[in-house]
C-alpha cells in the first residue's frame, strides 16, 4: 500500500494551541469553586510524628480542613500499583523528606500556604537508611513495618524483592580473561517543565479526578479500589501532560485529595511545585556489580551480574523496573552463560518511579563500560568487540524468549560512520560507542472506539496520553490513510474515561504498536460493516466489495466515495458506525516478566568530545544517536523524539543528580542547584539516524519509540572521556569537577557531589 | 497580618485592565489567575527555567520574579498578544514548521524570548540563538529543532 | 504612596514555597525611599536575589520599598571627571550593551553577560548583585580589579565606600541601617582585564569559581576571586614578574600559586574546596593570558 500520511513528518495535532498558549493543562483548569491545598513535610526523611497541633492553622480566614492521619480512616488507607502500600497521609512515621504529614485545603492558595506554615508539629528525627549499603544492612532500621509484608519471607529486611534470572552455567563458563567492576548510577529526577498537578470533585455519584497522569485507566483503578467505589463512578480526566517521561505515571496525591473533597464537599486542587515534584518522582538509583568473562578474541563468555536499586518507602512501579531490565541486563549480545540477581531495595529517600528507559540505563551504564575495558585490554577496537557479539537478527539472545527482532548491526555500523569512527582524532578529543536495549510492553491492552460519523467526520477515542510524543498526530495520520478521510475529519479524543475505552497506559514506547495497532483494527472493523452495507445496497456479497484509502470498488468496477456509501446506507434516518479496534497481550505468569516483549527498542549511541583537561569540562562536538524503528510513522516525530532523549541521557551523564544529606534531606532541591542541560549545554551537533526495515509488530511495521535515544548515552560518553584522557570513571554523573579528580587522582578529603 | 492589596493598571497584550491585586503577588500569578491567561506557565518560581517569561515593556523578564506592583502602569505582552486574528507571528509559524514543539509546556516562554531575541538581532548566529534561549529551559525537544526554528523565522524576516 | 503605619515584625516564615510580602511602598524621592529602609523595609530594584530569597526564607520582608521609580536612581551610565557612574538602577542588560563601557571595563562586560540568561539581565541590577554580597557575585571580580566605589545615601548624606571594603561576608556589606547604594563610581581604566568563570554546565550557572585579572599601565597585576572565600577577595603582584609576557612559565605559576594561598574556598553543593582552589589558579593563568593580550592589543 503506497503511504499517505503514514511515513510523513504530518504537522502535530494540538500544535497550533501550544504555540499560542491556547493548549490547557492541569494547572490552567478552571473550577472555580475548588479549595487550593498545601502539604505540611518536615525537614527530614524520617521521623516519628509525637504530636501534630493545627489550632493557630485553622484560625487562618478561608481554611475549609485541615486533615492528618487522624482524619482518615483507620486502619490508614494506603494504595499503590501492585501493593497497596503507600499511606494517604503518613501515619506515626515519616518515610521520606517530602511525605506529607498533613494537608491544608482552603479559598485561596495564600491562606493555604499561611495555614500550612502554622500547622505545629512536634516530631523525632529517626536514623534513616539512604543508601544501598544501609539497605543492605541487617542492623538498619526496616523501612516497612513487617506487618505490611504479611506472608513475605524477606518481610523482616529492606530488600522488597529479588529477581534472578540465569542461562547456562557460569560458574563453569571459562574464559581468558574476566573484568569485575562496581557502577553506580545516580538519583535523578524527571523535571518535567509542568509540575504535576491535580483536582478532585467527589460528590453522590462519584468522584472525578483531572491529572496530568499518563495513565488514566491505571488511576482509576486505584481511585476505585482505595475509595471503596466501582470503576464505573471514578471518572478521569487526564489533559494532555506537559512532558512526563515516567514520572507522571502512576497515582501520587490524588487519594488524598479525594478525601479532602469529600469531607468538604468542594473539588480540592493541588499543583505541586518544582522542589515538590523532585520529592515525588525520581528513578532508582542502582549499584551494579558485574563480572564478565571473555575470550581472547573478544567474544563474550559468561555475563555474572549483581545490582541493588534503591527504590524508596513506597514500591509503586519500581519492582517492575527492576524485574524488567535486568532480566535484559545481559544486554543485546550472545551470551552463553549469565546469572543476574536484581534486588529492589527499600531505603527512606524519596520514592522512586518509571523513568525513560525503565532500568534499563542502570544497567547500559555498567554493561557497555565493561565492552570497553575488555577492548583495552585485549587491544582490540570498541566498534570491533560489540560487532563481534551483537545478537543476529532472528537470534534468541535470551534463550526462550523473543528473539532479536532488529538488524541491529545496520544501526550500528550507520553510528560508527555517521561519527567517522576510526578517522583520526584531533587532540585532546576522544569518540565513543555504546549500545542500548529496552524490552516494550510484555502484556497488555489497547481499545479504541471508532465512530464514523454520517458527513465522514471520525472520532477516534483513544485512552493513551499525548504527553508530547505526538501520540495524537501519528493516530489522525493512520486513521487518514486507512479511511480515506482528510486529517482535519479526524478528531482523536483522549483523556477521559468517560469517554475512552481503555488502554492500559502510555509508556513502555508501546503506544504505536498497541494504539496503533488497535486503531487499524478499528479501522478494518469499519471497512467490514462498510462493505456490508454497500453489499446490501447492491446486493452482492461482502467479499466482492473493495474499499481502499476512502474508495469503494462494486463488482463490475463502479466507484464511490466511502461517505456517499455511508450515507446511502444509512438512509434518511441517518446514524453513524461504530467500531472497536482491540490489541490485546495477556501476561503469561509463567515467563519470568510475564511474557515476551513485543518488540526491542534498540539504540545505538555515539559522540565525539573533547575534555578541558585543566578543568575537567566536557564538550561534545558530535552526538550521533541512531534508532532501529521499524516504521517511523511520523519521521519528524520520531526525530525529535530521539533528539530530546538524548539530551536527556546527557542529563543524567554529565550534570544530573540529587543530593541528599544525613538528614535524608535533598539539597539541590529546585532548579537553581539541580541542572539540566540548556540549550548551551547542546552538543555542537546532534543527528538522529532512523533505520527502517518494516520488522516491527505495529502498524507498517512500526515498533515504539521514545525512549531509545537516552539509553546509553553515559556509556558512550564515558567511553569517548576514557578515550580522550585515559581515566575510567565508573559513577555518574561525569561532572566537570569528577573527571578533574580522576585525571589527577585526587581522591576527596572532604565529601562533595 | 495580611498582605496589602493596591490597585493597579496593567496594559497587557493592548487591553487595559485596572486590578486590586496583593502585593505579595507576582505579575505571573494575576496574569494567570486574575486574567484567565494561562499561556504563560509556572514552573520554577525563581527565575532560572523560563516558562513564565514575558514582554513588560520592551523587555523580555520572567514574570515570577516581577511583583504584580512592580508592573503598575506598564506594558505587558504574553503568548497570547503575539498572533493577530488572521496570522501567527513568523516565530510561532516556524516553531510549528520545523516541528520544534512537543508536549509544549515551554513553548510559550521559549517563543517569547525567541521572539525577543529577532526583534533586537534579525541574523543571529546559532551560538547567539543558543545564548538567547539559555534561560528557557525544555526537557522534550533536545533543543536541535527549538534553535531551527528560529533560525527558520530569522530568514522569514529578512 | 504615603508610609503606612509600622506593625510589628511577623515571627520568622519557615522556608516555604510562597512569596509572603506584607507591605510595600513606591517612592518617587530619595529622602523618602531612605527613611523607608531605615524603618526596616528592604529595597527592591531588579528583585531576581530578593524575591527569591523571600521565597525560599533566605530572607524576611515586613515591607519592601521599589527603588525603581526614584528618580535619582533611574538607569543611567555617564561619564565624569574621566571616570564613569553606573546609577543603581541600572540593569546588566544596559551595562553589556553600553559601548563605553564594553570599550573601557570589558570584564565588566563579560561579567555582566554571564549574570543568568537574558531574562534575568533585563531586571537585575549591577548594585544589586553588588548589595546582595554573595562571594560568588560575578560582577564582584571585575569592578574589584577596577577599583570601583559605591556611593551610599544616608540620612545625613552621602559617603563613599571603596569596593574592596564594602563586602564585609557572605551576604553582608557595609551598608548601615537606613543607607542606600545610589551609584557605582569607576575610574579611569588603568588595567587591562580579564573575567572568567567556571560552572557546573555551560548554560545559566551561579559560579563555582570566578577570577578577574587586570595588568596595569604600571606593571601591577591584580587578580579578584569570587567564591574564593567569605566575600571576594583581591590580591595584587608589584613584583612585576606577572605583567612580563617574557617570564618563565614556572616563575609565572609559582607567583601565582603564592598569591592564592589566601584563598579558602569551601566544599558545598556546587563543588569541592579542591577542585575550587585547582580552578581559580587554572583562570587566573587563563584570565592573566587574556589581560596580557588586551594590553598588547591597546599599544
Amino acid at each position: 500500500m503506497t503511504t499517505g500520511n503514514v511515513g510523513r513528518p504530518a504537522g502535530r495535532i494540538g500544535g497550533l494551541d501550544r504555540v499560542t498558549g491556547r493548549q490547557r493543562y492541569v494547572a490552567d483548569l478552571r473550577l472555580d469553586d475548588a479549595l487550593h491545598v498545601k502539604l505540611v513535610t518536615l525537614p527530614c526523611a524520617r521521623a516519628r510524628i509525637v504530636d501534630i497541633d493545627t489550632s493557630k492553622a485553622w484560625e487562618v480566614p478561608g481554611v475549609r480542613t485541615i486533615f492528618t492521619a487522624a482524619d482518615l480512616p483507620d486502619p490508614m488507607p494506603r494504595y499503590g500499583v501492585h501493593y497497596d502500600d503507600r499511606p494517604v497521609l503518613a501515619v506515626g512515621e515519616t518515610k521520606f523528606h517530602g511525605e506529607p504529614v498533613a494537608a491544608v485545603a482552603a479559598d485561596t492558595l495564600d491562606a493555604a500556604q499561611r495555614a500550612a506554615a502554622l500547622v505545629q508539629v512536634q516530631y523525632e528525627e529517626l536514623p534513616p537508611v539512604l543508601d544501598v549499603r544501609a539497605a543492605l544492612d541487617p542492623a538498619a532500621p526496616l523501612v516497612v513495618d513487617p506487618v505490611l509484608r504479611p506472608d513475605d519471607p524477606l518481610a523482616s529486611t529492606n530488600i522488597r524483592r529479588e529477581f534472578r534470572y540465569a542461562w547456562g552455567d557460569v560458574d563453569t563458563a571459562t574464559a581468558d580473561l574476566v573484568i569485575e567492576n562496581t557502577y553506580t548510577f545516580p538519583m535523578v529526577t524527571h523535571f518535567a517543565i509542568e509540575p504535576h498537578g491535580f483536582v478532585v470533585a467527589a460528590d453522590e455519584s462519584g468522584v472525578t479526578v483531572w491529572s496530568s497522569i499518563q495513565h488514566p485507566y491505571i488511576l482509576q483503578r486505584v481511585m476505585a479500589r482505595v475509595l471503596g467505589l466501582p470503576l464505573s463512578r471514578v471518572r478521569v480526566i487526564a489533559p494532555d501532560p506537559g512532558g512526563a517521561f515516567g514520572g507522571k505515571g502512576y497515582p501520587k496525591f490524588e487519594p488524598l485529595l479525594a478525601y479532602m473533597a469529600m469531607a468538604t464537599g468542594r473539588p480540592c486542587r493541588l499543583v505541586l511545585t518544582l522542589e515538590e515534584t523532585f520529592q515525588a518522582v525520581r528513578r532508582n538509583n542502582a549499584e551494579v556489580r558485574i563480572r564478565t568473562g571473555f575470550d581472547s578474541d573478544g567474544t563474550i563468555r559468561f555475563q555474572d551480574i549483581e545490582a541493588d536499586f534503591l527504590m524508596g518507602a513506597y514500591v509503586d512501579i519500581s519492582a517492575r523496573v527492576i524485574s524488567k531490565s535486568s532480566h535484559l541486563a545481559a544486554g543485546p549480545y550472545r551470551v552463553p552463560n549469565a546469572r543476574i540477581l536484581a534486588r529492589a531495595l527499600h531505603s527512606h529517600t524519596p520514592p522512586s518511579t518509571a523513568m525513560r528507559g525503565f532500568g534499563t540505563p542502570q544497567f547500559s551504564w555498567a554493561l557497555e563500560q565493561q565492552m570497553d575495558e575488555a577492548a583495552r585490554r585485549l587491544d582490540m577496537d570498541r566498534l570491533e568487540i560489540r560487532l563481534r557479539n551483537l545478537a543476529r537478527k532472528g537470534e534468541e539472545f535470551i534463550p526462550g524468549d523473543t528473539p532479536a527482532d532488529g538488524d541491529w548491526f545496520e544501526s550500528v555500523r550507520r553510528a560508527a560512520d555517521a561519527i567517522g569512527w576510526g578517522e583520526p582524532l584531533p587532540d585532546g578529543r576522544g569518540r565513543g560507542l555504546a549500545v542500548g536495549i529496552k524490552s516494550s510492553a510484555t502484556a497488555g491492552a489497547a481499545y479504541s472506539i471508532l465512530r464514523f460519523l454520517y458527513d465522514g467526520s471520525v472520532f477516534v477515542l483513544v485512552g493513551t496520553s499525548d504527553m508530547g510524543q505526538g501520540a495524537r498526530t501519528i493516530l489522525t495520520q493512520i486513521v487518514s490513510d486507512e479511511l480515506g478521510v482528510p486529517p482535519e475529519a479526524v478528531n482523536v479524543v483522549m483523556g477521559d474515561t468517560a469517554a475512552a475505552p481503555f488502554d492500559y497506559s502510555t509508556s513502555a514506547s508501546r503506544s504505536t504498536v498497541f494504539m496503533g495497532g488497535s486503531v487499524m483494527r478499528g479501522c478494518a472493523e469499519l471497512k467490514d460493516q462498510v462493505r456490508e452495507m454497500a453489499a446490501r445496497l447492491r446486493g452482492c456479497e461482502p467479499e466482492e466489495i473493495e474499499i481502499d484509502r476512502g474508495v469503494v470498488t462494486f463488482p463490475g468496477g463502479e466507484q464511490k466515495g466511502i461517505v456517499e456509501v455511508v450515507q446511502e446506507g444509512l438512509g434518511a434516518v441517518g446514524g453513524e458506525l461504530i467500531a472497536v479496534g482491540l490489541m490485546r497481550g495477556e501476561a503469561d505468569p509463567n515467563h519470568p516478566i510475564g511474557g515476551r516483549p513485543w518488540f526491542y527498542e534498540f539504540n545505538c549511541t555515539a559522540v565525539e568530545l573533547e575534555v578541558d583537561r585543566r578543568t575537567g569540562e566536557v564538550l561534545i562536538h558530535k552526538h550521533v544517536t541512531v534508532a532501529d524503528v521499524g516504521k517511523a510513522i511520523n519521521p519528524q516525530h520520531v526525530e525529535s523524539q530521539d533528539e530530546g532523549a538524548a539530551i536527556m541521557g546527557l542529563g543524567h551523564t554529565l550534570m544530573e543528580h540529587l543530593v541528599l544529606d544525613e538528614h535524608g534531606r535533598i539539597v539541590n532541591l529546585g532548579a537553581l542547584d539541580y541542572r539540566i542541560p540548556t540549550t548551551k549545554d547542546m552538543p555542537l551537533e546532534l543527528e538522529s539516524i532512523i533505520v527502517e526495515n518494516g520488522d516491527g509488530p505495529g502498524p507498517h511495521g512500526a515498533k515504539g519509540v521514545g525512549e531509545g535515544g537516552l539509553l546509553c548515552v553515559a556509556a558512550a560518553v564515558a567511553s569517548a572521556v576514557t578515550d580522550a584522557t585515559g581515566v575510567v570513571i565508573r559513577d555518574l554523573p561525569l561532572t566537570p569537577e569528577r573527571i578533574w579528580r580522576a585525571i589527577n587522582e585526587v581522591t576527596p578529603s572532604e565529601v562533595s557531589p | 497580618m495580611t498582605p496589602q492589596t493596591m490597585n493597579i493598571t496593567l496594559v497587557v497584550n493592548g487591553q487595559h485592565h485596572s486590578l486590586d491585586v496583593a502585593v505579595h503577588h507576582s505579575l505571573l500569578d494575576v496574569l494567570r489567575n486574575d486574567l484567565d491567561l494561562t499561556g504563560t506557565k509556572e514552573c520554577c518560581a525563581e527565575g532560572e527555567c523560563g516558562a513564565c517569561t514575558v514582554r513588560m515593556d520592551e523587555k523580555a523578564v520572567n514574570a515570577c520574579l516581577v511583583l504584580a506592583v512592580e508592573a503598575d502602569g506598564r506594558d505587558i505582552t504574553t503568548i497570547e498578544g503575539l498572533a493577530t486574528e488572521d496570522h501567527l507571528s513568523p516565530v510561532q509559524q516556524a516553531f510549528l514548521e520545523e516541528g520544534a514543539v512537543q508536549c509544549g509546556f515551554c513553548i510559550p516562554g521559549m517563543v517569547m524570548s525567541a521572539a525577543y531575541l529577532l526583534e533586537h538581532n534579525d541574523a543571529p548566529t546559532e551560538e547567539e540563538i543558543r545564548e538567547a534561549l539559555s534561560g528557557n529551559l525544555c526537557r522534550c525537544a533536545g533543543y536541535k529543532r527549538i534553535v531551527r526554528a528560529v533560525q527558520r523565522a530569522a530568514e522569514a524576516g529578512r | 504612596m504615603g508610609v503606612r503605619e509600622r506593625k510589628p515584625l511577623p515571627p520568622p516564615v519557615p522556608p516555604c514555597d510562597r512569596l509572603i510580602v506584607f507591605g510595600y511602598a513606591r517612592p518617587e524621592s530619595l529622602p523618602e525611599a531612605l527613611e523607608l529602609v531605615g524603618a526596616g523595609a528592604r529595597p527592591l530594584a531588579g528583585g531576581t536575589d530578593l524575591l527569591v530569597g523571600l521565597r525560599k526564607g533566605k530572607f524576611t520582608a515586613d515591607r519592601v520599598v521599589d527603588l525603581k521609580a526614584i528618580t535619582e536612581l533611574q538607569p543611567a551610565i555617564y561619564e565624569t571627571h574621566g571616570g564613569w557612574e553606573i546609577t543603581a538602577g541600572t540593569v546588566m542588560s544596559d551595562i553589556v550593551d553600553h559601548p563605553d563601557v564594553r570599550a573601557r571595563y570589558p570584564a565588566l562586560v563579560q561579567a555582566a553577560s554571564a549574570v543568568g540568561s537574558i531574562q534575568i539581565r533585563n531586571r537585575a541590577t549591577l548594585a544589586g548583585n553588588v548589595c546582595n554580597a554573595s562571594p560568588a557575585a560575578d560582577t564582584a571580580p571585575p569592578l574589584l580589579v577596577y577599583d570601583a566605589s559605591v556611593v551610599v545615601a544616608g540620612a545625613d548624606g552621602e559617603r563613599t565606600i571603596s569596593l574592596v571594603d564594602f563586602f564585609v561576608g557572605p551576604g553582608q556589606t557595609a551598608l548601615l541601617p537606613g543607607e542606600l547604594v545610589t551609584r557605582l563610581v569607576l575610574p579611569p581604566p588603568t588595567r587591562s582585564a580579564a573575567f572568567a568563570r567556571l560552572t557546573r554546565r555551560r548554560g545559566v550557572d551561579l559560579a563555582t569559581v570566578s577570577v578577574c585579572c587586570g595588568v596595569g599601565d604600571d606593571g601591577s597585576v591584580r587578580f579578584a576571586l569570587g567564591a574564593a572565600g567569605p566575600r571576594p577577595l583581591v590580591v595584587e603582584d608589584t613584583s612585576g614578574t606577572l605583567a612580563d609576557p617574557a617570564a618563565p612559565e614556572g616563575d609565572v605559576s609559582g607567583r601565582i600559586g603564592e598569591l592564592l594561598a589566601v584563598a579558602t574556598p569551601i566544599s558545598d553543593v556546587r563543588a569541592g574546596a579542591e577542585y575550587r582552589r585547582a580552578m581559580l589558579e587554572v583562570l587566573a593563568h587563563r584570565t592573566l593570558e587574556a589581560a596580557l593580550a588586551q594590553r598588547e592589543e591597546r599599544r
